[in-house]
């Protein structure tokens, strides 16, 4: 009865909360947040914040047209594998002192997880034959080599932040910087980390390739690079993984600088969290989005490597002094 | 009782392929009885080998052979022994599973080639050499068996004179190797003057309380010997050459192997016969040349056009942060480093084997001429997948495993040690990790997606026997990364626990007592820890991905897909067809040596710096290695 039980909540986890259906749910909502809000930010109407999941239900529906010279395999299969590794991430990342899943996965494996839905993409890119894709795949990935850098030395700054707190030296673990957190305060209110929570809110908008490090989609160009010759169910699978990636990067930022605002009420926490995620969204994703203008790839690459690593490098030697 | 039956088993596993090398010369003139042979010795050396485990890893024996029982009377050790503990029996065994491989590849993949008879013979030697090197007990057997493997290599580089550049890349290999054989063979020469033996177990007695100016010179010269063997920084360029000219089976030798033995040679003289580990300077530089290896090589890799240089690059950048893992001298980090030398011999094996099944069939290994085979060698492409996602360290995959313990091993050293620099080591890793990553997307772009040239419409899958090879491979690829903590506990962490034992190697070899009766301290076994601070469950995470893929796949296949199949001459519907905005079908794909042009713009000047220092010319790789030695004189003479 008891493995019945767990069973049901283990399935209950990955597909309800805070799994597939909390993701979509809530992925839809801050991409139709975001576009709502660029919009007016533009002097525009706007789409209503529904949009999002108008979009998707409308791609179910269309034809999947699979390109003559495309391989099948691949491009059917890399939006689902893709989706799939972005909730396995979700389900990992901490809400407060909710986890539903602890011990299975530290900070460090969660920046190669979130490798996953990339490579994904660029598989089913290059899969697809289109010249466009080529292009596009080329872009996203030196975009990744960009974020990387600055992303790792956030995650060893925090790592030693808070090993420096508990004692231990270094602290990998998410669940625990959750539980450090919730007992002594968020760490952004440390004036070492704020370098840091800065370098994390740039990368933002980098991994989930919005405007103005978008140059892999760059739809007046190369017609949205990867996704050039997606269409119907499996264009709509990546529309969503686009949204859900959203929440995961600023969960992940909320789990990691702002974990001490958290109640203890599950529910509740829920609601802050989210709250705290479309907030996140709105100040990295829309409002940089509605004032910039694309940058080229190398420049992308160049303010990676040099602001933003910069950021996160003063953070890091900070914490490494025990500030 | 079965103890001493297990006594043999190593020198059978030498002994067996040497006699291979000449029953196959001597009677190999019809093909099948030379497959016979090769199979035949390739296996019964395995096989000899994995019914080591059992007593030495799990058990914790170890293995004293001495050659004509003529074991060590009066304190000294004159015969030839082989000695087999945890650390010998891992790289023993990387040694037998590539070769295994090598040989089943071997049998479909040569059969276009002449003297087939001599090319198994030098197989057989190249193994044999390697093995008995890894199992010796003595140094200058150590040195005998160098000089087979590095001529056998040599040979074998040469194998397919008749490609453009083979000869040059055997000759730059016999000029700088023959460098390192020498500095190896000095080195012998040296300590023997000083302690009057050869033997590594007494001399791992002797030498490390009474270091004098003329053993430092000698541990400089086994240094820059072994180094050389394993191809690290500056002997990389000789790696690039050799792997692009020599047959992909013998490839997987080299890398895999080859450096593998290299890299147990620098283990056991800076961990057991020099002693010197625990120095902080010794640490240091085995890590700083470790790492600018990884980097240095990375970035090599990426600005390769041709398949099997690329790999060959890598190759030397993955030796670097076994150097570096094992440089921290750590218990985690030894254990990391020989994990992923585990890793880099079934990856860089599985990807060698995927480049010689394109050559195969397609006859060139040009990045920019290849495309779109994934259609025409399906299987090849996923195994060769499985391949590139191990290499770039992508979860689940054998390399994630080892690379993720290398970073939790740098930064706890960082940490320990109070040393900022060793953070610089983690970020290096990780950004080399992903350079890998970007390579291999374009590898996968330009070889086996996008489109099909003209010239490749007729290719067709490799034989079934070199696809088993690279399935053997590729199985162990998965499960070497599935479950981490498995490998760590039967094989790493034993082979890490005998090197870190010196005081059990020796009295194991001269007798119990006899390291107390000579050393004024006799080094004690470190304590060390293996423990991550990290989190990291394959399984639980698997078995999360499975649901949630399985789940959204439910949901996604209601419905139907359209599509069409791909004929050759019958004009498909505009539909199916690729969108070139509008203008006729026509070929624009992005070159694969263009494909990271925002990455290497921002790199140019060191790109130049990098392209102005490889020249090509021998002359220059060898007056690297003459230099590399010179500084290697000049700092250990400081340091020690």
């Amino acid at each position: 009865m008891t493995m019945f039980l767990n069973a049901l909540l283990f399935l209950g986890y990955i597909l309800i909360y805070p799994g597939f259906l909390f993701c979509f749910v809530v992925g839809m909502l801050l991409s139709g947040i975001d576009r709502k809000l660029v919009a007016r930010m533009q002097k525009r109407v706007g789409p209503p914040i529904c949009q999002p999941f108008y979009d998707f239900f409308k791609l179910l529906g269309k034809e999947t047209i699979i390109p003559a010279a495309a391989n099948r395999t691949v491009y059917l299969l890399a939006p689902l594998l893709g989706l799939a590794a972005l909730v396995t991430i979700q389900v990992l990342i901490p809400v407060f002192r909710f986890t539903a899943f602890s011990g299975v996965a530290d900070v460090i494996v969660i920046l190669y997880l979130l490798l996953i839905p990339a490579l994904a993409t660029i598989m089913g890119a290059a899969a697809s034959g289109s010249p466009y894709a080529g292009v596009g795949l080329s872009r996203e990935m030196v975009t990744i080599l960009a974020c990387e850098l600055p992303l790792l030395m956030v995650l060893l700054a925090v790592a030693k932040s808070v090993g420096n707190a508990m004692g231990t030296g270094l602290c990998f673990s998410l669940s625990e910087i959750a539980a450090y957190q919730s007992a002594h305060g968020s760490l952004l209110l440390r004036p070492s980390m704020i370098p840091a929570a800065l370098a994390f809110l740039l990368v933002i908008p980098g991994e989930t390739g919005s405007h103005p490090f978008d140059a892999a989609e760059a739809e007046t160009e190369i017609c949205e690079g990867m996704l050039a010759e997606y269409s119907g169910k499996p264009l709509g699978v990546y529309k969503l993984s686009h949204a859900i990636k959203l929440l995961t990067m600023t969960s992940l930022f909320v789990a990691l600088f702002l974990g001490g605002l958290g109640t203890g009420v599950t529910a509740l926490d829920a609601l802050i969290h989210v709250a705290l995620c479309a907030a996140v969204t709105v100040v990295t994703v829309s409002f940089v989005h509605a004032i910039t203008a694309r940058l080229r790839i190398e420049q992308i690459f160049k303010f990676y490597w040099t602001v933003v690593a910069g950021l996160a490098l003063i953070s890091l030697v900070l914490a490494w002094f025990g500030l | 009782m079965s103890m001493v039956s297990f006594q043999h088993f190593p020198i059978y596993a030498i002994l067996v392929l040497f006699l291979g090398a000449f029953v196959v010369t001597a009677f190999g003139r019809k093909g099948t009885v030379r497959h016979v042979v090769a199979m035949l010795c390739a296996s019964i050396s395995l096989l000899l080998l994995l019914a080591l485990i059992k007593p030495v890893m799990i058990q914790g024996e170890t293995i004293a052979y001495w050659l004509g029982n003529r074991v060590p009377a009066g304190g000294y050790a004159i015969g030839i022994a082989l000695e087999v503990d945890a650390l010998n029996l891992f790289f023993g065994l990387l040694v037998t599973v590539a070769l295994f491989v090598s040989t089943v590849y071997s049998l479909s993949y040569m059969t276009h080639d002449e003297h087939q008879a001599e090319y198994y013979t030098l197989l057989m030697l190249l193994g044999g050499g390697v093995l008995g090197m890894v199992l010796s007990g003595d140094i200058f057997n150590m040195y005998v068996m160098v000089e087979i493997l590095t001529f056998s290599a040599v040979a074998l580089t040469a194998f397919r004179s008749k490609v453009y550049g083979a000869l040059e890349a055997a000759f730059k290999y016999l000029v700088v190797g023959s460098i390192g054989s020498t500095c190896i063979l000095a080195g012998v020469i040296m300590l023997y003057a000083q302690a009057h033996t050869l033997n590594f177990a007494q001399l791992s007695a002797l030498i490390p309380g009474n270091m004098t100016p003329a053993t430092k010179v000698a541990f400089a010269l086994l240094l820059v010997g072994f180094a050389t063997k394993s191809f690290i920084v500056p002997f990389h360029p000789l790696a690039a050459d050799a792997h692009g000219a020599a047959p992909a089976s013998i490839s997987v030798l080299i890398s895999g192997v080859l450096t593998k033995s290299g890299l147990y040679g620098i283990i056991r003289i800076v961990y057991m016969l020099f002693g010197t580990m625990q120095l902080g300077a010794i640490q240091l530089l085995l890590v700083f040349v470790g790492s600018v290896s990884m980097f240095v090589c990375v970035t090599m890799a990426l600005a390769q056009h041709d398949f099997k240089r690329l790999l060959a690059f890598h190759s030397i950048s993955q030796i670097g942060y076994v150097l570096t893992a094992v440089g921290l001298a750590t218990g985690l980090g030894l254990s990391a480093g020989l994990y992923h030398a585990m890793n880099h011999t079934l990856f860089k094996g599985l990807l060698f084997l995927a480049a010689g099944a394109v050559l195969h069939e397609t006859g060139t290994t040009d990045l920019d001429k290849l495309g779109g085979l994934s259609k025409r060698m399906p299987h090849t492409t996923a195994l060769f997948l499985i391949g590139a996602f191990s290499i770039s360290g992508i979860p689940p995959f054998n390399g994630f495993a080892s690379k993720w313990m290398i970073y939790q091993a740098t930064y706890q050293k960082a940490v320990e040690s109070g040393n900022i620099g060793y953070v610089l080591v983690t970020v290096v890793a990780l950004v080399t990790s992903t350079l890998t990553l970007a390579s291999f997307v374009k590898v996968t772009q330009s070889v086996f997606f996008g489109q099909l040239p003209k010239e490749l419409e007729n290719v067709r899958e490799v034989p079934v026997g070199m696809r088993i090879a690279m399935g053997i491979f590729a199985v162990l690829c998965v499960l070497t990364g599935v479950f981490p903590n498995l490998v760590t506990a039967y094989l790493t962490e034993p082979a890490a626990r005998a090197a870190l034992n010196a005081l059990g190697y020796i009295d194991s070899m001269m007798g119990a007592g006899y390291a107390e009766s000579v050393m004024v301290t006799p080094p004690a076994p470190v304590a060390v820890s293996f423990a991550a601070s990290g989190v990291w469950a394959p399984v639980n995470w698997l078995l999360l991905l499975c649901v949630a893929l399985l789940g959204i796949t439910v949901v996604a296949s209601l419905g139907k897909y359209e599509s069409v199949s791909e004929r050759s001459g019958e004009r498909v519907a505009a539909k199916y067809q690729l969108f070139y905005g509008g203008e006729a079908n026509w070929d624009a794909q992005v070159g694969g040596g263009d494909l990271f042009w925002g990455f290497k713009h921002n790199w140019r000047h060191y790109f130049d710096f990098m392209h102005a220092l490889h020249s090509g010319i021998v002359n220059d790789y060898a007056q690297w290695a003459l230099v590399a030695l010179a500084l290697a004189v000049v700092v250990l003479q400081i340091v020690l």
